[in-house]
């Protein structure tokens, strides 16, 4: 790198060294703003998005930063069609149809939706994931019988899908059967406790079907084993996390990580989901369901990253869950997010460095 | 209440800290930054709740703790009997020295919330 280029880059990360701190102490739209202008000046455009998504979070009524993001991720959709149409080409596997027909599905590219599902369906009929998009495509299109038939498949196939049970209660609703509606909305209770969208959702159902309804507010552990709506959640009936299973190189690759995950020392286990939830790889005690242990990870998951920038921590990165009898350590990985279960005596630092180490293999995995 | 807190944000790398019940009603509060005091009581209740869930289905036991990373600063929400302490942290803290004082404040106000 010649002398101008090395300074040049030291301006640029001193910039935005200098920017990151200022938005720790007092953010405003104008300082997210700077600091997208800067990474993209860095030519990093997919950490520009990322401010610009977290200052659109924080100041949703600051018009210049909202038409920025907007257009920061039309552009970044743009280019993950592309990176995800020449993978699937080389090395496909189904969240990369899912994640490609979303992709269509948010620039309301429906019949393009609709293929890249059918195609994903085809090539791999035994992932959920893609059901779960073809059903949201026909509730848009209020195609009620045919949104059923898909998110019924996806949810038989997973029975902890909480994306594709809560869209079937609604739909359920919408054609007038609520105690079907309920059914589902209790299957999501037994493995997302005190989750206060889907109690409303449930009191609703319940209302319709004429059955009495008892909401007990608060998160206390007696919830689940006392008496009400909680106790009465059951246990989904279906499959549980076929998901993906070791069929490709990938996936025996990924799953060959997970199990190495667990040979460290004072670790108990360690499961892999995609952004449905649906197991790609687990390496769990036997005692532990792992579809079970996907979908509460995956609501987990879901409630700090889509909290993270209330909590003013920016977009969420990891977690450490610590529990009397053990650890419970989150991270997303590219698609994917991954769970590591260990003893309260871990040693911290040589666990970290494996998941760091397990991170990047993961991200070179094809 | 919130001299603990105001304790606790001594340290080296807190931005500021709370507590709330575990409905999500803020307790005390002493932040030196900008927060939706209300809105971050809220969540705290919501993420107890799925965290609380989670750990029993699974066999962790009680919960005591979870720290959450993210790009621009780390949070705590520790429990602390029949309150919880959140505690918003500098992205490039120690959490190795602070986790001894989150500690000792998540006991005292256990100790305070009984009386």
């Amino acid at each position: 790198m010649s002398l101008l280029g090395f300074f040049s880059q030291w301006r640029s990360s001193s910039r935005i060294k200098s920017l990151e701190s200022q938005l720790q102490g007092r953010p405003t739209p104008q300082l997210y703003l700077q600091l997208a202008d800067a990474h993209k000046d860095a030519g990093n455009s997919t950490k520009a998005a990322q401010v610009l998504k977290l200052g659109a979070a924080r100041f949703p009524s600051a018009p210049e930063i909202i038409r920025r993001q907007a257009e920061a991720e039309k552009i970044e959709r743009e280019n993950e069609k592309r990176r995800l149409i020449d993978k699937i080409q080389t090395h496909p596997n189904p969240i990369l149809y899912a994640r490609l027909a979303e992709l269509f599905k948010a620039d309301n590219e429906l019949e393009k939706t609709i293929d890249t599902c059918q195609r994903g369906v085809k090539a791999f009929p035994k992932y959920g994931g893609t059901y779960l998009v073809l059903g949201q495509i026909y509730v848009e299109k209020r195609q009620w019988q045919e949104a059923v038939a898909q998110l019924e498949k996806s949810v038989d196939l997973d029975k902890y899908n909480y994306l594709a049970l809560k869209l079937l209660a609604q739909v359920y609703m919408e054609i007038g059967r609520p105690a079907d509606a309920a059914q589902r909305l209790e299957d999501i209770l037994y493995f997302a406790p005190g989750d206060e969208a889907i109690l409303e959702l449930l009191k609703k159902a319940k209302e319709g079907a004429g059955q009495p309804f008892e909401q007990k507010r608060g998160s206390n552990v007696e919830i689940v084993r006392g008496s009400g709506p909680m106790e009465t959640a059951r246990k989904p009936a279906g499959r549980s996390g076929l998901g993906l299973r070791a069929v490709s190189q990938r996936d025996k690759a990924l799953s060959q990580g997970v199990q190495n995950l667990r040979t460290v020392n004072g670790v108990t286990g360690a499961i892999l989901v995609d952004q449905y939830g649906l197991v790609v790889a687990a390496d769990l005690d036997a005692s532990i369901d792992e579809g079970l242990a996907g979908a509460l990870i995956t609501n987990i998951y879901r409630t700090a990253s889509g909290n993270s920038v209330k909590l003013n921590v920016g977009q969420f990165e990891e977690g450490l869950i610590e529990g009397e009898q053990g650890n419970i350590h989150i991270l997303q990985l590219d698609e994917m997010i991954l769970a590591v279960f260990a003893r309260a005596d871990v040693k911290m630092g040589m666990l970290e460095k494996s998941i760091r180490d397990f991170a990047a293999a993961v991200m070179q995995i094809k | 209440m919130r001299n603990i807190l105001s304790q606790l944000n001594k340290t080296n790398g807190v931005r500021g800290s709370m507590v709330v019940n575990r409905d999500g009603i803020v307790v005390a509060s002493d932040f030196s930054i900008e927060v939706d005091e209300s809105g971050v009581g809220a969540v705290t209740s919501s993420i107890l709740s799925a965290l609380e869930g989670a750990l029993k289905r699974i066999n962790m036991g009680r919960f005591s703790r979870f720290i959450i990373s993210g790009s621009e600063s780390k949070v705590a929400v520790v429990d602390a009997g029949q309150a919880i302490l959140l505690v918003m942290l500098q992205q490039e803290v120690n959490m190795g020295l602070v986790n001894v004082e989150i500690k000792e404040a998540a006991n005292a106000v256990r100790a305070n919330s009984k009386m």
